[in-house]
């Protein structure tokens, strides 16, 4: 099995293409590959968005419509009216943007020879930074300042207790954004090295056949169509990872805005 | 040893989510009504199990 002597090598190959490379300027000021197509990515979500505002009616025609307002309203029930509660609709434009945006660079990242946007580090975190101020802004408003940070920790808890609790809680709001960026930058990163590496075996398997016709090669080449079956389903899987993600982020962001305006927890 | 590592560490983020499934499957076949709110809890939950494995997978690749 030659072929699966050469998978560490074109595996390490396929992991350093992953890492930020400058596509115009140098790493800090320039655009990397991910920047790029982040921001094709946002130009077809503004294309995409007008296109459906314009043709806005009181009876959706036409399927394109009829899924816009399906998704819409999806996020506006499960997210916005389940999980934050009464004042959903101050929340719902700032969750619906980052569920479309998340979601278009996730799916535009599947396409073979494009990459996702929330595929690098960077991205994620800004977009987790985001979320992480604006439900402390949010927490801010309704409690002020000091009150938030008093209601961090729940009310009708015995003096010492309350301040060890205020400490974990404190804790777990300042992991919030990093298990966030992670959480998103993994699935993508991981779904994408997987798909890679079935590439790649598809790839080495049928090499010899491709070089010189025998019979020998013909079956050796066999194999590559069994992973190329995999890379399919692997595929379709990585699709509907990178949707979950988009709305599992939403869903987070909601639930830590609902968490930061309830009242004494 | 890289790659040993990562795998006991996905045997407990693959038993959460398998536990969360099974809790869930039971759930919605004693009450389909609540199917939509318990599938919320379900990804919520088992998203919070994924991102340890993941984190794993993260580390196995960055500590040769």
């Amino acid at each position: 099995m030659e072929a699966f002597e050469l998978l560490p090598e074109e595996i390490n190959h396929l992991v350093s293409e992953f890492h930020s490379i400058p596509v115009v300027g140098d790493l800090m000021t320039g655009v990397t590959q991910y920047t790029f197509w982040m921001i094709v990515s946002a130009i077809l979500l503004l294309i995409i968005m007008f296109a459906f505002v314009k043709n806005m009616s009181l009876v959706p025609h036409g399927m394109f419509q009829n899924m816009m307002e399906y998704i819409i309203q999806f996020i506006e029930k499960d997210v916005g009216k389940a999980i934050v509660g009464k004042t959903w609709k101050k929340h719902f434009p700032f969750l619906a943007t980052l569920f479309f945006f998340i979601f278009v660079n996730n799916v535009v990242g599947i396409i073979p020879g494009m990459k996702p946007g929330s595929g690098t580090i960077s991205t994620t975190a800004a977009l987790a930074l985001v979320a992480f101020i604006y439900f402390i802004a949010c927490g801010v408003k309704v409690h002020g300042p000091i009150g938030y940070i008093k209601s961090l920790a729940p009310s009708g808890v015995a003096f010492p207790l309350n301040v060890l609790i205020w400490v974990i809680e404190v804790i777990s709001t300042l992991l919030r954004p990093i298990t966030l960026a992670v959480r998103l930058f993994c699935n993508m990163f991981a779904g994408h090295i997987v798909m890679g590496s079935f590439a790649i075996m598809v790839t080495l398997f049928a090499q010899p056949l491709l070089e010189q016709l025998t019979a020998a090669n013909v079956v050796g080449a066999l194999p590559s169509l069994a992973f190329g079956a995999i890379l399919l389903v692997i595929y379709g899987i990585e699709m509907f990872v990178g949707v979950i993600q988009a709305y599992v982020f939403t869903v987070l962001t909601a639930v830590y805005i609902q968490g930061a305006e309830a009242e004494g927890h | 040893m890289g790659v040993i590592g990562y795998g006991l560490g996905v045997i407990g983020a693959g038993l959460a989510i398998g536990l969360a499934a099974h809790g869930v499957a039971n759930a919605m076949a004693r009450q389909p009504e609540v199917q939509d709110r318990v599938f919320t809890v379900f990804i919520m939950g088992s998203a919070f199990a994924e991102a340890l494995a993941l984190i794993g997978f993260v580390v196995a690749l960055v500590v040769k």
